[in-house]
């Protein structure tokens, strides 16, 4: 009977110790945590939180840079609508995001798996498709510009060796922009095929195995087993793709600065010029907002139509 | 269960040894697939050796190797003042991405602070904000930071860190990305470790810094590298906030130096953008690894 008294008030005399000192310990802890997390707090919120909802606020004013500036309502969203400049600007990225996201994540996939079969030469093909990714987006368009050249460049080039007639690709209205999304897809592969083939090598083998003995096809054992395995990191790829391609400015703005006539112009690049050389800071704002709305878009049907791919 | 293995062993024993139509094709594609990749940057590097009349042509290799291209490319524009301003924004980018966001990590994977999930789902969030958006309050908030270029205690009246190194390295840099980078390659190190050195009486600061920061090293070398890469190809807040060639890093000179297609010099144009991208192409070749497992554990683990 005194034993079984004793023992539970040893054991709770001896939690409350370790209470108290997991108290005093926990407190230094979460001390030092928050003195380790504020300058990381501050920054992002100087310079991330306060522009976004800047960016909410601005875009009701008719702010200038000037002393003086007033509230102007949606005034500025309704005179979006009727900007012919932004109406291109908008139609141009939705097209661009819609044609380059599928593509490239497609290729980058197909590529991943190639390059997962246990290939020899890994770190070479590695980096052959990796160094578009490193290379500065100024310096591709750089290079894409002179590939372009109507007159002497390498596209025109390669085409005459099977007799076709030059092309005058960025300049001609027809292919401007198509020209642009061959570049945005060639650039954005690498970042891609990476994430993609880390999550390839983590797919369960055993499930692979056994659709082997069930006598799968490979084309079923990529629907049923790799392909939903991948779920999540697709979904990662979909949304980094998503805001990237609706980013695109540095092509732009060093092959063809949103030309020839319209053509090529994009979001980022007219919210650049309205901001920067038209000083309409408010009306650029409700550009953003617009863009915001319109990622926010493509991320949901995104997701729903990942939804729908792994519910059948 | 030896029925089951069987199979297995037999289709894995024949696989690997035939020669298959399917294994070759699968090789011609990858390396076509590589040349188209390489095949731009061959172009350029060519073309840089070319002389002006060679390039009204079309024609893969230049006649002579023009080593002096090279040379008088850099004399044409500022280049190597570029390329200085670019190291000095892409070091000082990163010592202060490293500075905060290992600190900011840390705090997350390790710390018991209360909220510490809506702390992490709030650097996530962030993630996802693109620069694009925030653009032109944070030129006007960069404007006006207090008491800097000329302005008063309540930013007016100058143009703050426009035009600064201040503005080119502060506000880009400890992108939410790198803490949460951080934070992923904290939370799998033993708690074990930091229980030990509480024993032995180390402070909490001193388990963070002379503990656990040393363990990560090879995730501050990946998080470094990432952050160089940024720094050194960054273009459009360079753009924005410089308004002379002293602080111009080398993509804007590279874009200015495009300006006017009717008289791009190409040689010297694709002599300056092969060196503008030779440093992160060897970056990329040496660090191979840390880009890949960078990628993996934000893609993956996220």
């Amino acid at each position: 009977m005194s034993t079984t008294l004793e023992r539970p008030a040893l054991a709770a005399s001896g939690k409350s110790a370790v209470a108290k000192d997991k108290g005093t310990l926990t407190r230094s802890q979460v001390r030092t945590g928050w003195a380790l997390l504020t300058p990381a707090l501050l920054h992002s919120g100087i310079f991330i939180v306060i522009p976004v909802v800047a960016v909410l606020v601005l875009s009701l004013t008719d702010y200038s840079f000037g002393d003086t500036w007033s509230w102007v309502g949606f005034g500025n969203y309704s005179d979006l609508f009727g900007d012919v400049d932004f109406q291109a600007a908008l139609w141009h990225t939705v097209l661009y995001a819609l044609i380059v996201i599928p593509i490239s994540m497609a290729l980058s996939l197909a590529v991943a798996i190639g390059l997962n079969q246990k290939i020899r030469g890994i770190g070479f093909f590695r980096t052959a498709f990796y160094i578009p990714t490193v290379t500065a987006t100024v310096a591709v368009a750089t290079i894409w510009l002179w590939i372009y050249n109507p007159g002497s460049g390498l596209a025109n080039g390669f085409l005459s060796l099977f007799g076709f007639a030059p092309n005058r690709w960025l300049a001609d209205p027809n292919t401007a922009l198509g020209s642009l999304m061959v570049v945005g897809i060639w650039q954005g592969l690498g970042t891609k095929i990476i994430i993609y083939l880390a999550a390839l090598q983590g797919v369960s083998r055993d499930l692979l195995e056994s659709a082997d003995i069930d006598g799968a096809s490979r084309w079923q054992k990529f629907r049923n087993v790799t392909l939903p395995a991948l779920g999540p990191v697709q979904f990662f790829v979909l949304i980094t793709s998503i805001v990237g391609t609706f980013q695109v400015f540095d092509l732009v703005y060093v092959m063809t600065r949103g030309g020839p006539g319209s053509e090529t112009r994009v979001l980022v690049l007219d919210i650049y010029q309205n901001a920067f050389q038209d000083l309409k800071l408010g009306y650029a704002s409700a550009e953003t907002v617009i863009m915001m709305i319109v990622i926010a878009v493509f991320i949901g049907v995104g997701r729903l139509l990942q939804r729908a791919d792994t519910n059948d | 269960m030896t029925s089951a293995t069987l199979p297995a062993v037999a289709s894995a024993s024949t696989k690997p040894s035939a020669v298959r139509p399917g294994r070759i094709l699968l090789y011609v594609v990858l390396i076509i697939g590589a040349l188209l990749m390489i095949t731009p940057f061959l172009w350029m590097v060519l073309t840089a050796f070319k002389s002006e009349l060679e390039i009204l042509k079309f024609s893969w290799l230049p006649g002579e190797l023009r080593w002096s291209n090279f040379s008088e490319a850099m004399q044409t524009a500022p280049f190597l003042r570029y390329f200085r301003n670019s190291a000095l924004i892409a070091i000082g980018e990163t010592a202060f991405t490293l500075l905060i966001c290992t600190t900011a990590g840390y705090a997350l994977a390790k710390m018991p602070l209360k909220g510490g999930k809506w702390l992490l789902g709030y650097f996530i969030v962030l993630l996802l904000v693109p620069f694009q958006i925030i653009l032109v309050p944070l030129f006007m908030i960069v404007k006006s930071i207090p008491l800097f270029g000329g302005n008063n205690i309540l930013g007016q009246g100058g143009i703050g860190w426009l035009n600064s190194w201040w503005g080119l390295i502060i506000p880009l840099g400890a992108a939410p990305f790198f803490t949460f980078l951080a934070r992923q390659f904290f939370v799998s190190l033993p708690d074990e470790l930091a229980q030990a050195a509480r024993v032995d009486g180390l402070g909490e600061f001193g388990i963070f810094w002379r503990i656990m920061t040393p363990l990560i090293k090879p995730a501050l070398i990946t998080i470094a590298v990432f952050q160089i890469e940024a720094a050194w190809n960054g273009f459009l807040w360079p753009l924005m906030i410089t308004t002379s060639d002293e602080m111009r890093p080398l993509q804007l000179g590279l874009a200015i130096f495009s300006q006017n297609p009717a008289e791009i010099q190409w040689p010297y144009l694709m002599a300056g953008t092969a060196l503008a991208t030779l440093p992160m192409i060897i970056l990329f070749v040496f660090a191979q690894k840390r880009f890949v497992e960078g990628m993996a554990n934000v893609g993956i683990k996220g």
